[in-house]
């Protein structure tokens, strides 16, 4: 890859550099910071101007900076030796949340720890990947069935609790990013192909078991123009706000569908239209290119990594953040249901922009902490 | 002292770094295929579906509001404000946020005590009917009291707001109005034919006179504002702003002084007209239809009970008399035909006949007014005395065509062509109208009594004032208007064949006023300036040969009183024509009402 063998690690690892002394990897540091830039003036915009918001997001972002560069000093054996506890107590305050957690929304979905309120199905985002290739680690190549099996388990005990809370669209994603771990680690073809065939058989028994709101979610979305003032409402104003941007967009703070608050959430999970709105059709190309050049970086990290376990983290993190943009983008421009999901880096909010820079954190943990040994 | 992470061979480590390295450009491909995906929806809405989500996104943005215009003032011939826009309170109520629609009606009840309850019942269920989220304005105006009562307890009663509104007010109240008319809502077969564009926004239209024959005039063009609104429908800010045409200020040639002092010579007599108007160029200075009634009623539409009285009332007020109202001219057309008869060589002017009280043909014996008789008498005496039987034996010689011929052109007839609308056109007998009407052929008795305007004669006040005016201008075929700026071609002249024959017409009307004879000589007496008159007498209805007991009959058929004159006699400045229903005699009751009209406007302009 082209980006990768340029990259500026190979130029300090001769010569080390401030970036190498902290662990950083400069090209996905720079991914990164654009598509934070991005986001601080997006929030802007779609907040209207307001500069109240804007700090707060300045502060999650140093914030979640912070935790990049803690999580990216931590060598990728002690994330090792830490994951089946950290899943351990994930999988307890699941658990906990089922019995005494918050309702927000109306979904139970939040620990209250008096100052602090805590997500556990965001941290199981993280924990999830790295349990599963924590089991594969020790893995004889290819995998057993067995081994495979005990890792589907896992993802599925996982999904389960997240989905009672209910949470059907998060414990789909954390599911995913269980299901990329086994990818990686070489489940057979023969299996992926049985499993996207079964997926489509058991539609009809999924759609039997689903909530009235994801039910409507579903027929909203298949068609938005039925309920025009209802549950479509957000949609149709979505793509309003995309269409009329066009190609050139209708400039920086020139989103009426967000100023006028005809789009809903346009700081957090409808943060696309405005950009859409404001930059139109470049805008897109620009943001999405950016995001295929921090995956690229990190798939590439995942391709140097040195072990199973580092490299099925690396690679499968990179593919949920993959999945997140697209159903995030996907959403809000009709392909895809409405699920409650940020635009991962660019979404005014705290909890899953902090999940993301430990996530980036780590994988610069992997790309920097490698034994001088090999070379 | 960390663990080793790497469990495998190193030939296991190859293979599986080879798989994993496939499984990563696989991923990779992947990435890009949905991301390409994703950019084509994009392309699809951003590009192919620009226009429509354009079109959407400034729906949204932008709603267009009306701006109605201001109604055009009416003022008098002295700038007096006849019509005017006042700002007035009321209360706007939205139903879709009230609790309970019976509370609020209770409310309002207990809060404007003035409010007529039947008005307020036809209000609530006009508002029980209509949309949820439509405001609708209650037809009442609030005093600065009841306002600030309100005020103080509008926290107490959601979906009700006070508001500001421009009301048409009529200052003079009931002054005037056949002429000037009034403004009330727009009904829905008004709507069915008005421009709808040009009244969104408007509330109230002309109904009659003035206010509906120059409504478009007065109403003005509504304006356009653009406003960006938000979701919840807010005004964030305006964008483009047509701004409203407001409406033409109008004056009248009406004098609103004049006017009041006409109305205030109906004492007595609760039913009549006086049309005075100016005779070198049809201004009109008082436009009189007794009785009147307050156009203020109207605007924000009248009430049940004051409407039936009024619809009840016997003497008709609704009805407009200047223009609607047809009576048998009587004598007063005599000066008319003794013109036509000398212009016609019909008969010299000095020629005289004798009345002996009456006019005998074909075995029937038609009265003069005297039953004694005028004796010998000429053209002069005959309209000085106004002399019936010296007109029966004129008529016969002249023929009911000459008679119209010579009539026609002062407008006898025909409608004068007044700015207001739905004037009658009255009657102008001949030998063809009646064929074309009634299918009948022309009888010469019907002549005898149509030469002293019975029969089937007919005029409105209107009529009489515009032929009078034109008696007094020299022929000038004037068109009464009551609208002072309205462009005007210039009066057509009536031909005369001798002015002489004019002179002597006119000379014998000062003489009715001056003369020792004449019918109206106890008014023409200490008048400061000399004038000319005719009065008149119709009959309501014949009562044939039994004798004229003015007490034993029911009021409403004692005859009308007529009378036209002008003044000053050598340069004449107003015409004036009165009718009073059922007043008795024209020299009576409506002799003195024109000369105190006369005299008052005379007053000012002598």
């Amino acid at each position: 890859m082209k980006i990768a063998l340029n990259s500026p690690q190979t130029v300090y690892r001769k010569n080390k550099g401030l970036l190498e002394a902290l662990h950083i990897d400069g090209w996905l540091l720079l991914g990164i910071l654009m598509l934070l830039a991005g986001s601080t003036l997006l929030v802007y915009s779609a907040s209207g101007g307001d500069w109240d918001v804007v700090y707060r997001h300045l502060v999650r972002i140093g914030f979640a900076m912070g935790l990049m560069l803690l999580f990216a000093q931590i060598p990728p054996n002690i994330l090792y030796l830490f994951t089946p506890w950290l899943f351990g107590i994930g999988i307890l305050m699941l658990i906990a949340v089922i019995l005494v957690g918050d309702v927000g929304k109306g979904a139970q979905r939040w620990l209250d720890f008096g100052p602090v309120r805590f997500q556990p199905s965001e941290l199981m985002k993280l924990v999830l990947p790295m349990t599963v290739a924590w089991l594969f680690a020790h893995s004889s190549f290819p995998p057993s069935y067995r081994r495979l099996l005990f890792g589907a388990a896992l993802i599925a005990f996982t999904a389960g609790l997240i989905v009672v809370q209910p949470d059907l669209g998060t414990s789909l994603l954390i599911a995913m990013s269980g299901l990329f771990v086994l990818f990686f680690a070489g489940l057979p073809w023969k299996v992926i192909l049985g499993a996207v065939f079964a997926a489509i058989v058991s539609l009809p028994i999924v759609w039997h078991f689903m909530h009235a709101y994801q039910k409507q979610r579903v027929l909203t979305f298949l068609n938005p123009e039925s309920d025009p003032l209802g549950s479509g409402y957000h949609i149709i104003q979505s793509k309003i706000a995309i269409g009329s941007g066009g190609i050139e967009g209708k400039g920086f703070m020139g989103s009426t569908q967000a100023h006028l608050e005809f789009l809903p959430e346009s700081t957090t999970d409808f943060i696309f239209s405005v950009l859409a709105e404001e930059f139109g059709l470049i805008g897109v190309i620009i943001l999405l290119s950016v995001y295929v050049f921090v995956i690229a970086r990190g798939l590439y990290i995942a391709t140097q990594a040195q072990d199973n376990f580092t490299r099925l983290i690396a690679a499968s993190l990179m593919m949920t953040l993959f999945i997140y943009v697209l159903v995030n983008i996907g959403m809000v421009s009709g392909l895809l249901p409405v699920v409650g999901l940020p635009l991962p880096l660019i979404s005014y909010g705290g909890s899953a922009l902090v999940t993301l820079m430990i996530s980036f954190g780590i994988l610069m943990s992997i790309h920097t902490h490698k034994k001088m040994l090999t070379k | 002292m960390t663990p080793h992470l790497d469990f495998n061979s190193d030939a296991e480590s190859q293979a599986m770094k080879q798989l994993f390295r496939g499984r990563i450009l696989f991923a990779f491909g992947v990435v890009i295929l949905l991301f390409s995906v994703l950019i084509g929806r994009m392309a699809y809405l951003q590009w192919f579906d620009f226009e429509r989500y354009h079109l959407l996104a400034e729906d949204n943005r932008i709603s267009v509001e009306t701006l109605p215009p201001t109604r055009g003032k009416i003022y008098d011939r002295n700038q007096i404000l006849l019509a005017d826009n006042q700002p007035v309170f009321t209360l706007k109520m939205t139903r879709e946020k009230m609790n309970d629609v019976d509370e609020v009606e209770q409310q309002i009840a207990e809060l404007l005590p003035n409010l007529d309850q039947q008005r307020r019942e036809d209000f609530f269920e006009k508002l029980r009917r209509t949309s949820r989220s439509k405001s609708l304005l209650l037809p009442y105006s609030l005093s600065e009291e009841e306002a600030a009562r309100f005020a103080a307890r509008s926290h107490l009663i959601p979906g009700v707001s006070l508001t500001a509104r421009l009301k048409r007010t009529y200052p003079f109240g009931a002054t005037g109005v056949h002429a000037l008319g009034y403004v009330g809502r727009i009904n829905s077969k008004e709507l069915s034919k008005l421009n709808e564009s040009e009244y969104r926004g408007t509330e109230v239209i002309g109904k009659s006179g003035i206010e509906k024959f120059y409504e478009k005039r007065l109403h003005g063009l509504p304006g356009i504002q653009q406003v960006e609104t938000n979701a919840r429908g807010r005004v964030l800010r305006k964008l483009e702003t047509v701004p409203a045409v407001p409406g033409e200020d109008i004056q009248l040639t009406i004098d609103i002084g004049l006017q009041q002092f006409a109305e205030s010579q109906f004492k007595e007599h609760k039913r009549g007209s006086i049309v005075a108007m100016d005779p070198q160029n049809g201004e009109i200075l008082a436009y009189v239809s007794m009785p009147t009634f307050d156009p203020n009623l109207f605007v924000d539409g009248i009430d049940q009970k004051s409407y039936t009285s009024l619809l009840k009332n016997p003497h008709k007020p609704f009805i407009n008399r200047g223009i609607n109202g047809k009576y048998p001219p009587g004598s007063t057309i005599k000066p008319f035909v003794a013109l036509g008869a000398i212009e016609n060589n019909i008969i010299s002017p000095n020629k005289k006949i004798y009345d002996p009280g009456y006019f005998e043909y074909k075995n029937h014996r038609y009265r003069d007014w005297k039953r004694t008789g005028h004796g010998l008498v000429d053209m002069h005496d005959a309209i000085v005395q106004s002399c019936d039987t010296y007109f029966y034996e004129l008529s016969l010689d002249m023929g009911i065509d000459t008679i119209h011929d010579a009539l026609s052109p002062f407008g006898f007839g025909q409608k004068t062509g007044i700015d207001i609308p739905g004037e009658s056109k009255g009657i102008l007998p001949s030998q063809a109208w009646k064929r074309e009407t009634k299918g009948l052929p022309w009888y010469r008795g019907e002549t005898i009594i149509s030469s002293i305007g019975q029969g089937y004669n007919l005029t409105t006040p209107l009529q009489l004032a515009k032929a009078t005016a034109i008696l007094a201008n020299g022929g000038k075929i004037i068109q009464p208007h009551l609208v002072r700026d309205a462009q005007r071609p210039p009066p057509e002249q009536i031909e005369i064949k001798n002015s002489q024959n004019w002179n002597r017409v006119i000379a014998s009307m000062r003489d009715v006023m001056h003369g020792a004879r004449g019918t109206a000589r106890r008014h023409g007496i200490g008048l400061p300036f000399k004038m000319a008159g005719k009065t008149g007498t119709a009959q309501v209805f014949s009562l044939n040969e039994a004798d004229y007991e003015e007490e034993n009959i029911d009021k409403r058929l004692h005859d009308h009183s007529l009378f036209i004159g002008f003044a000053p006699f050598e340069n004449p400045k107003i015409a004036v024509a009165v009718i009073v229903e059922n007043g008795g005699s024209g020299s009576r009751t409506a002799a003195p009402m024109a000369v105190n009209v006369m005299k008052k406007y005379l007053q000012e302009h002598l």
